[in-house]
């Protein structure tokens, strides 16, 4: 005669409340179920997947200017990897570390470029990844967030307005600054400047020695060099020619650091748009040079500390 | 040892010659003197003779292993006789370079010989395929062609248009670096008359890597020696129009193009079945060089032959994009704005990623100045332009077939 029913046990659930999950990327306490970090957004799967994993994720920062091609740097490097064993193989940690390369490369194959990512930090994408390398004789786990780049020279010019930026940076194993090549080439100086802004903030953030970036490396990467031959030809000397600054302050600040050049689309056009702005879309896309930095940057990093 | 004894063997003749001239002159005996002049003298006639015969013996080693010699990997002509005179030499001479085409106009072919009519018409048959006159549909978006059928509803729905293409002779492979050093060689840069006069300033950027004119990534006028039967890159579409004008050729237009592709079969009136890929619908990595088949550079145009097309030419898709004769942009797309005015490239490379952009009907387009490493071009000619003795197809009476555009027409 007795109805069975199924009641939840509240009071298991109040005990994993009272017990804070530190965010991976902030360290900042978080109830278990919550799906960002309540004070810097970054997803808290990156937190679970951490404890239950039992491993330490070295995080990789993704840099550089609105339109620099970060998202599409990202996405192809990921989509590569994924379909390569060679000269590295990565394997996504969780779906949502596929998201990234899905967004990208179904907007590529459709003759298109990624939407723009979104300033709120909550809506930016994450992968986690386990790479395998000749470099390193047990796989590494890295963390690379897709950054937006207002969201990054915002954290710039105004310090802790995008706290999981800061987070990101002070924390992070490697840098790779993405500078747009076909802006350098057209003599616009503001990728020069905002690189040179960012390893600037770099150089100050750390202010411990033993955390400096002597043996951090950072991967300098011209984008869109597909559009301009001399890049391609010699990434330093374009680098010494057209962003001198950026170069100088790398050269004098940073003993490990390594200019490349890379490029996605063969070739691009402008399409018009009712009720936006022409927008650039590739004519075709052959990657070039796009594993390179990333090889480099896994190559060398040092173990991770504690 | 060996060496001392080389040294010894050269130098001992002069050294006795000096040997017996200072002995002489020193004892006041003339006639030692005088023998040891007439040895050194001896030896340095031998010499000199030496020198002249290896000097003359490695120019003709070298002019044997010329890269430019068999020029032409696929078409291989058979061997002949000695040519009799100058208008003979100069018809085996464009045999040899593969400029057949130009044999066989109805204009030249009553002036060459028997026996050279039929080595051009062998050389044809070797190197071009016969695309069949017909019907092609262009411009269409891949979902269209997923099985293959397509009708006039179809066609107007994914932005199709039909065009008419008339009979065309096209290369069976593209055209390789040691096919392109016989326009080098030939003085084809130097030519004036091969090229556009609106190009002839840019001309003196169409050098290689070391300042001769060719192609961008040769080195002293010289393809890589390894690489004769790659396709030839990093030529501009000038450079392409202009080999295709020494030998006679032409650039194939896109339907021509995408017609030997797709080889499309007119079922009825407004219903066709027309392939994705030269071999049919889905994408093999086996039968084609682009990204995903793991090379990462050119590979000989005679590879992937399990890529070939129904009328046998091969490497329409991957290994290196083509230059047609068609713009990149036109009309079609109202939305588009292009940097540069741009021409048209089929087929995707070794470098292209994605498998839908390889396909028969995929264009994308490139400044017709670039000199890209996965550009390369492949040749046409209009099957009514030769004698209809080699082709076999007779000439139309009333030529009312209109293409659908005058630029592709144009060459």
């Amino acid at each position: 005669m007795n109805r069975g029913c199924d009641l939840p046990m509240d009071s298991y659930r109040l005990a994993h409340y009272s017990v804070q999950v530190p965010c991976y990327v902030c360290d900042g306490g978080n109830t278990f179920d919550a799906e960002h970090c309540r004070h810097c957004f970054a997803p808290m799967a990156l937190a679970h997947q951490s404890n239950t994993q039992k491993v330490r994720p070295q995080i990789l920062a993704v840099l550089g200017t609105s339109g620099a091609g970060k998202t599409v740097y990202l996405g192809m490097l990921m989509d590569m990897l994924s379909r390569q064993t060679k000269p590295l193989q990565v394997l996504a940690r969780g779906a949502f570390s596929i998201s990234l390369q899905q967004r990208t490369a179904a907007a590529l194959s459709q003759g298109d470029f990624p939407a723009k990512t979104p300033n709120e930090p909550d809506r930016w994408n994450w992968v986690h990844c386990q790479v395998r390398s000749k470099y390193h004789r047990r796989p590494v786990e890295v963390i690379v967030p897709d950054m937006a780049g207002e969201a990054v020279l915002e954290e710039i010019e105004h310090p802790r307005s995008y706290p999981v930026i800061r987070a990101v940076l002070s924390k992070c194993a490697g840098v790779a600054i993405l500078i747009d090549a076909m802006r350098l080439q057209a003599g616009q100086h503001d990728q020069d400047h905002f690189t040179m802004k960012i390893l600037s903030f770099l150089s100050e953030l750390e202010r411990d020695a033993k955390r400096s970036w002597t043996d951090r490396p950072v991967a300098l990467i011209l984008t869109k060099s597909d559009q301009c031959d001399r890049c391609f030809d010699d990434p330093e000397a374009f680098a010494k020619t057209h962003a001198a600054g950026m170069w100088q302050q790398c050269h004098e600040r940073f003993p490990q650091y390594k200019i490349f050049a890379t490029g996605v689309a063969g070739a691009c056009a402008f399409r018009h748009v009712l009720g936006e702005n022409r927008r650039r879309i590739p004519l075709r896309i052959e990657p070039h040079g796009i594993v390179e930095p990333f090889d480099w940057l896994i190559g060398n990093l040092r173990p991770p500390r504690g | 040892m060996t060496r001392l004894r080389e040294i010894i063997a050269r130098w001992l003749v002069p050294a006795v010659g000096l040997v017996l001239i200072v002995l002489g002159w020193s004892l006041s005996l003339p006639a030692v003197a005088w023998l040891g002049a007439v040895a050194a003298a001896v030896w340095l006639v031998y010499r000199l003779l030496r020198k002249r015969r290896e000097v003359r013996g490695g120019a003709k080693a070298r002019s044997t292993v010329k890269p430019s010699q068999g020029a032409s990997p696929i078409v291989q002509l058979p061997s002949r006789k000695r040519p009799r005179d100058e208008s003979e030499i100069l018809v085996q001479d464009m045999l040899d370079q593969g400029r057949y085409a130009l044999l066989l106009r109805p204009q030249i072919v009553e002036n060459i010989t028997e026996d050279q009519f039929r080595l051009a018409c062998k050389a044809l048959e070797d190197g071009m395929a016969l695309v069949p006159s017909g019907q092609v549909v262009l411009g269409l978006r891949d979902e269209a062609l997923d099985d293959g059928r397509l009708d006039e509803h179809q066609v107007n729905k994914y932005d199709g248009y039909v065009v008419e293409v008339d009979a065309v002779f096209l290369d069976r492979y593209p055209v390789t670096n040691a096919q392109f050093q016989q326009f080098v060689e030939g003085g084809g840069y130097e030519e004036l008359a091969l090229w556009d006069e609106d190009i002839l300033a840019a001309m003196l950027d169409f050098v290689d890597s070391t300042g001769y004119p060719g192609p961008r990534f040769w080195r002293n006028g010289h393809f890589e020696s390894r690489k004769a039967d790659h396709p030839v890159v990093g030529v501009s579409w000038y450079e392409a129009v202009a080999f295709a004008r020494w030998c006679g050729k032409r650039m194939a237009t896109d339907a021509e193009w995408t017609k030997s592709g797709c080889w499309p079969v007119t079922l009825g009136p407004g219903n066709w079945l027309q392939r994705k890929f030269p071999w049919g619908q889905a994408f093999e990595e086996h039968r084609a060089n682009i990204w995903s088949s793991g090379w990462g550079t050119t590979v000989p145009v005679h590879q992937f032959s399990e890529g070939m097309s129904v009328g046998g030419i091969h490497q329409l898709i991957g290994n290196v994009w083509e230059w047609t004769s068609g713009s990149y942009g036109r009309g079609e797309d109202a939305s588009l704005t292009l940097p540069v005015p741009m021409k048209s490239i089929r087929g995707g490379a070794f470098d292209t990623y994605f498998e839908n952009q390889a396909t028969c009907q995929f264009q994308s387009g490139e400044s017709p100045l670039s000199r890209k490493r996965n550009i390369g071009f492949r040749l046409a000619v209009g099957a009514f332009d030769l004698t209809s003795r080699a082709t076999g197809i007779a000439q139309p009476e009333v030529h009312d077939q209109v293409p659908a555009t005058a630029e592709e027409v144009t060459l």
